[in-house]
C-alpha cells in the first residue's frame, strides 16, 4: 500500500496519465528536468507512485501513471488501487498520442479515469494534451486537433477539460504547461498587477515570474517590445541545465546575477513557489539596490500568496 | 570483385526502438546533434539575425534535451523532420565566415560514368579467367552466341530486380535490398532463400579464391625458386617452343574428352618430375593450401573488414593488366582459327558442342550482381538513367569477357597444341617462368588475399546476423565458421582444384534463385497486384524460371 496517501491532507496530486508510450516520461523529464535512465523505457509500464519527489507549485506532488498498458498486472493493480490513486487529485493531465491507432480504446480509458475523478476528486481540473503533433503534417495539424478537441470536450461532460496540442519539438509543450500552471494559480491576475507595479517601481526592463520546479513562466511584465519570442523557453532550458549541473555537485541553485556593460539580470528565489527574474538595462543602478528591492517585494508577494491561496501551502517554506 | 558489394554493416537486427521512427541503431549521427552552435553575441544589438528564430530555439531545446539522457540514447534525439532542411544550414567558422552544409544526400550521388564503372568493377571477378575455357567447352561460334544471349538475359533479370522495390506501394523501400523485397512478397521463406543462395555464391567464390590463391602462390614460388637456382623447366611440360611458350598441363589423348576426369587423374602429374625437396614442400595441391591457412585464417577472424575495403582498387588494376597481357600475347602468338562445325578434329573443337551448359553456368556467375545492384544504383545521380547505365555496364562487362575469351581462344597455338588444352584458369596455360604472367599472378594473388577477408566478413555478417542476431556473437562462433569455410577451400584445393566446375556449379545454383526464380516471381506477383499480368508476361517469366532450372540440371549431366 503506498504510504502517505491518507496522512497529509495537504499533499494534493497532479496526475500525469496516458497510454504507455504516449510520451509522458519524456514530457516529465523535459518539464521537470529529470534525468531519464536508459532502461526506464524498456520496462514498459511506469510505476511511479509516491516515489516521485517532484514538487510542483509548492505542495503538489506529481504522479505518473500508465493507463491501459498491456501488462495485466498493471491493469489489476490499477483497478484495485483506483480509489487511492484518484483521491486528493488537484489536477489531471491526460496525454493522448496523436498517432495512436486505437482511438476507441484510448477514449475508453480516458472515460474510466474521468469516472474515477468524478467519484473521488470532483473538483479536480482536467487538461488533455494531444501529444506528438510534430508527426502530423503541418497543414493538417489544426484540423486534427480541432477534431480531437471536440471529441474530448464532449466525452468529458460534466467535467470541463482544457485541451492543448503539444510536441516536444516546438514551443507548444512549454506553452501548454505554462498555461496549465497559470490556471492553477488562483490569484494570478492580482499577481500580475503587483508584478507590473513592482517592475515600474524598480525601473526594470522586464520582470518574469517562474514556477520554482519547472521554470515555467507564470507571469511577466515588459516595458517595451522584445525581439525574441522564445526567450522564456530558452531561459527555462538554460536554468534547468544549470540546475542539472549543480545537482551533480550536490549543490542546489538559489540565485544568479549576470551583468555586463549593457544590462544586468538577476534571478532569485521569490516566494515559496516562484522565482523571479529582473532585467535592468540601466547598468548604473548598483546590484545591491535591486537586490534590496527584490527582497522587500518578496515579503509583499508572500503575503499575497498566503492570503488568497487556501489550496496551496499554508506553511511558509523558509529557505 | 563480384561479391564484395554489400555494405559492410548490415541493418541492425535488434533495432526495435519504441519510437519506431526508423532509427538505424544507436550509433547513428542523430546522437551527434546539435546541428549548429548559436553565435553568442549578447553585447551588440545586432539587428541582422543570422539564424532564424525557430532554429535558435530548436538548438536550445536540443542542447537541453541532450543533458537529460545518456549520450548514446536516441530517445530525445531530434527526428529528421524537425531539423531544418539542408538549405537553411550553415557552418560558421570562429573567424566569422560561413558556408553552407553540403547536402549529405547529394554528396553521395555519383554521375553515370562512376556508377557504370562501379558496376563493372564489382562484376569483374575471377570468372574472367574461365571464359576462354567456357568458350572452348561450348564451341567458338556457339560460345560467342551464348555469351551475348546470356548477357542480355541476365541484364533483363537485373532490370526487374532494380524495378522491384519501386513497385511496392505504401511502404518506404528506400533502404531495401533484394532480400527485403523477397521478404515482402514471400515472407520468411523468401528472405531466407534469397540469403541462403547469396551465401552459396559467396562461399563458392571463397572456395575458388582458395584454389586460385594456391595456384598463384605455387607459381610465384616456383618462378622465384627457378630464377634463384637458374633451373630451366622447359622440358618438363608439354607445350610450344619459343619465347612465348604456351603449355598444356594435362595433355589429353582424345579431344573433346570431359576435362574434369582428366584433372582427377592428372592432378599430380604436372608438378614434380625431378622429385627435389623443394617440389616436395612446395606442391600446388598438397602443401600450399595448408600454408595459406596460416596466413588467411587470422585475417578472417578480424572483427571489422573496413581495412580490406581500401584495397579494392587492386581488382581494377588486375583486370586492366590482364587485358593488356591478353592483347600482347595474342599479338605475339597470332590467330589460329579453323572452323570445324560439328565434327571433332585433332587440334580444334567443333563450333557447336554439347558441353555448352558449362559456359552458361560460368556466365551466370560472371554476370552476377543481382544481390547488390539496388544498392549500387541508389547512388546514381540521375535515377532516370538507371536502365541505360545498367545496360552500358553490362555491355562493358560483356565486351571485356568477350575480348579476353575470344583473344585467348583464337591465339591459342593450335597446330602443336589442341584447343582442348585451354585450362579453366587460362593463366595455367603459361609456364611459371613467364615474366608477364608472373606479374599477373602476383597482382591477382595480392588482390585475392585482400578480398578474401572481405568475402568472409560478408558471409559472417549474414550468417551470424540471421542465426544469432549479432554480428560478432563470440570468438568461438566466428572461429568455427571460418574453419568450415577455410576447410572447404583447402579440401577443394587438394582434391578437386577445377575452378571451372566450382564456378559453374555455384553460378547455376545461386543463379537459379537470385537471377531467374525470385526476380521472375517477384515481377509476376507485382504485376498481378497492379492488374497488369498478361499471358505473354506470365509465359515469358515462367520460361525464365524454366531456363534457370535447366541451367542447374544441365550442370549435373556434363
Amino acid at each position: 500500500l503506498p504510504r502517505g496517501m491518507s496522512s497529509s491532507a495537504m499533499k494534493k496530486k497532479v496526475l500525469l496519465m496516458g497510454k504507455s508510450g504516449s510520451g509522458k516520461t519524456s514530457m516529465r523529464s523535459i518539464i521537470f528536468a529529470n534525468y531519464i535512465a536508459r532502461d526506464t523505457r524498456r520496462l514498459g509500464a511506469t510505476i511511479d507512485v509516491e516515489h516521485s519527489h517532484v514538487r510542483f507549485l509548492g505542495n503538489l506532488v506529481l504522479n505518473l501513471w500508465d493507463c491501459g498498458g498491456q501488462d495485466t498486472f498493471m491493469e489489476n493493480y490499477f483497478t484495485s488501487q483506483r480509489d487511492n490513486i484518484f483521491r486528493n487529485v488537484e489536477v489531471l493531465i491526460y496525454v493522448f498520442d496523436v498517432e495512436s491507432r486505437e482511438l476507441e480504446k484510448d477514449m475508453h480509458y480516458y472515460q474510466s479515469c474521468l469516472e474515477a475523478i468524478l467519484q473521488n476528486s470532483p473538483d479536480a481540473k482536467v487538461f488533455c494534451l494531444v501529444h506528438k503533433m510534430d508527426l502530423v503534417q503541418e497543414d493538417q495539424r489544426d484540423l486534427i486537433f480541432k477534431e480531437r478537441e471536440e471529441d474530448l470536450k464532449r466525452l468529458s461532460r460534466p467535467l470541463a477539460c482544457t485541451c492543448f496540442r503539444t510536441s516536444i519539438w516546438d514551443e507548444t509543450l512549454y506553452k501548454a504547461w505554462s498555461s496549465i500552471v497559470y490556471q492553477l494559480i488562483p490569484n494570478v491576475q492580482q499577481l500580475e498587477t503587483n508584478l507590473r507595479n513592482f517592475a515600474q517601481i524598480i525601473e526594470a526592463d522586464e520582470v518574469l515570474l517562474f514556477e520554482r520546479a519547472t521554470f515555467l513562466v507564470i507571469s511577466h511584465y515588459q516595458c517595451k517590445e522584445q525581439r525574441d519570442a522564445h526567450r522564456f523557453e530558452k531561459i527555462s532550458n538554460i536554468i534547468k541545465q544549470f540546475k542539472l549541473s549543480c545537482s551533480k555537485l550536490a549543490a542546489s541553485f538559489q540565485s544568479m546575477e549576470v551583468r555586463n556593460s549593457n544590462f544586468a539580470a538577476f534571478i532569485d528565489v521569490f516566494t515559496s513557489n516562484t522565482y523571479v527574474m529582473v532585467i535592468m538595462s540601466d547598468p548604473s543602478i548598483p546590484s545591491a539596490a535591486t537586490l534590496i528591492n527584490i527582497r522587500n517585494a518578496r515579503k509583499h508577494f508572500e503575503k499575497l500568496e498566503r492570503v488568497d491561496g487556501p489550496k496551496h501551502s499554508l506553511h511558509m517554506r523558509m529557505r | 570483385m563480384e561479391d564484395d558489394c554489400r555494405p559492410l554493416l548490415g541493418p541492425d537486427p535488434t533495432g526495435e526502438s519504441p519510437s519506431h521512427r526508423g532509427s538505424a541503431g544507436s550509433l547513428d549521427i542523430r546522437t551527434k546533434r546539435p546541428f549548429y552552435v548559436e553565435p553568442r553575441n549578447i553585447v551588440s544589438d545586432d539587428p541582422q539575425e543570422r539564424i532564424s528564430a525557430e532554429a535558435a530555439i530548436l538548438n536550445s531545446r536540443v542542447h537541453y534535451y541532450s543533458r537529460l539522457t545518456g549520450s548514446s540514447d536516441t530517445m530525445l534525439s531530434p527526428p529528421n523532420h524537425v531539423i531544418p532542411t539542408a538549405e537553411e544550414m550553415y557552418v560558421y567558422s570562429p573567424l566569422g565566415t560561413a558556408f553552407k552544409v553540403p547536402d549529405s544526400e547529394q554528396a553521395a550521388k555519383n554521375p553515370s560514368i562512376v556508377t557504370i564503372f562501379a558496376i563493372w568493377n564489382t562484376m569483374m571477378g575471377t570468372s574472367i579467367l574461365s571464359i576462354p575455357w567456357g568458350i572452348k567447352q561450348a564451341g567458338f561460334t556457339l560460345g560467342i552466341i551464348i555469351l551475348i544471349f546470356t548477357g542480355l538475359l541476365m541484364l533483363y533479370c537485373c532490370y526487374i530486380v532494380i524495378k522491384s522495390p519501386k513497385a511496392i506501394r505504401g511502404v518506404d523501400t528506400s533502404s531495401w535490398e533484394f532480400p527485403d523485397v523477397c521478404r515482402f512478397y514471400f515472407g520468411k521463406l523468401g528472405q531466407w532463400s534469397s540469403l541462403v543462395f547469396s551465401m552459396v555464391s559467396l562461399v563458392g567464390a571463397m572456395v575458388v579464391y582458395w584454389v586460385l590463391m594456391s595456384n598463384f602462390l605455387y607459381n610465384t614460388g616456383q618462378f622465384i625458386y627457378n630464377h634463384a637456382h637458374n633451373v630451366s623447366t622447359s622440358d618438363s611440360e608439354y607445350g610450344t617452343n619459343g619465347s612465348d611458350r604456351v603449355i598444356c598441363p594435362y595433355p589429353k589423348t582424345h579431344p573433346g574428352r570431359n576435362d574434369s576426369m582428366t584433372s582427377l587423374c592428372g592432378s599430380s602429374s604436372a608438378n614434380d618430375s625431378s622429385g627435389s625437396s623443394f617440389d616436395h614442400y612446395w606442391s600446388k595441391t598438397s602443401t600450399i593450401p595448408l600454408y595459406l591457412i596460416i596466413l588467411l585464417l587470422p585475417l578472417l577472424c578480424f572483427r571489422s573488414a573496413s581495412f580490406f575495403a581500401r584495397f579494392t582498387f587492386f581488382g581494377t588494376i588486375s583486370v586492366i593488366y590482364l587485358i593488356v597481357l591478353v592483347t600482347i600475347k595474342a599479338s605475339h602468338l597470332g590467330f589460329h582459327l579453323e572452323f570445324h562445325w560439328f565434327g571433332p578434329s585433332q587440334f580444334y573443337v567443333p563450333e557447336f558442342r554439347l558441353f555448352f551448359p558449362q559456359l552458361t553456368g560460368v556466365l551466370t556467375l560472371a554476370f552476377f550482381i543481382h544481390n547488390c545492384i539496388i544498392t549500387l544504383m541508389k547512388s546514381n545521380k540521375n535515377q532516370e538513367n538507371n536502365v541505360r547505365d545498367l545496360s552500358l555496364a553490362y555491355l562493358l562487362v560483356g565486351g571485356t569477357y568477350m575480348y579476353v575469351g575470344v583473344l585467348i581462344f583464337a591465339a591459342f597455338p593450335s597446330p602443336p597444341l589442341s584447343k582442348d588444352c585451354i585450362e579453366p584458369n587460362f593463366l595455367d596455360n603459361f609456364p611459371s617462368s613467364d615474366v608477364m604472367v608472373f606479374v599477373a599472378r602476383v597482382f591477382l594473388l595480392f588482390q585475392m588475399i585482400t578480398v578474401y577477408p572481405l568475402l568472409g566478413y560478408l558471409v559472417r555478417v549474414q550468417i551470424m546476423g540471421q542465426l544469432f542476431g549479432n554480428h560478432y556473437p563470440g570468438f568461438i562462433h566466428i572461429l568455427v565458421l571460418n574453419i568450415l569455410i577455410v576447410g572447404a577451400g583447402v579440401l577443394m584445393s587438394m582434391f578437386y582444384p577445377n575452378i571451372g566446375s566450382i564456378i559453374r556449379f555455384s553460378g547455376a545454383i545461386c543463379g537459379l534463385a537470385l537471377v531467374f526464380l525470385l526476380p521472375a516471381l517477384v515481377h509476376m506477383f507485382s504485376q498481378r497486384e497492379q492488374g497488369r499480368l498478361t499471358w505473354q508476361s506470365a509465359f515469358f517469366h515462367s520460361f525464365l524460371i524454366v531456363l534457370g532450372v535447366a541451367n542447374l540440371m544441365a550442370q549435373f549431366f556434363m
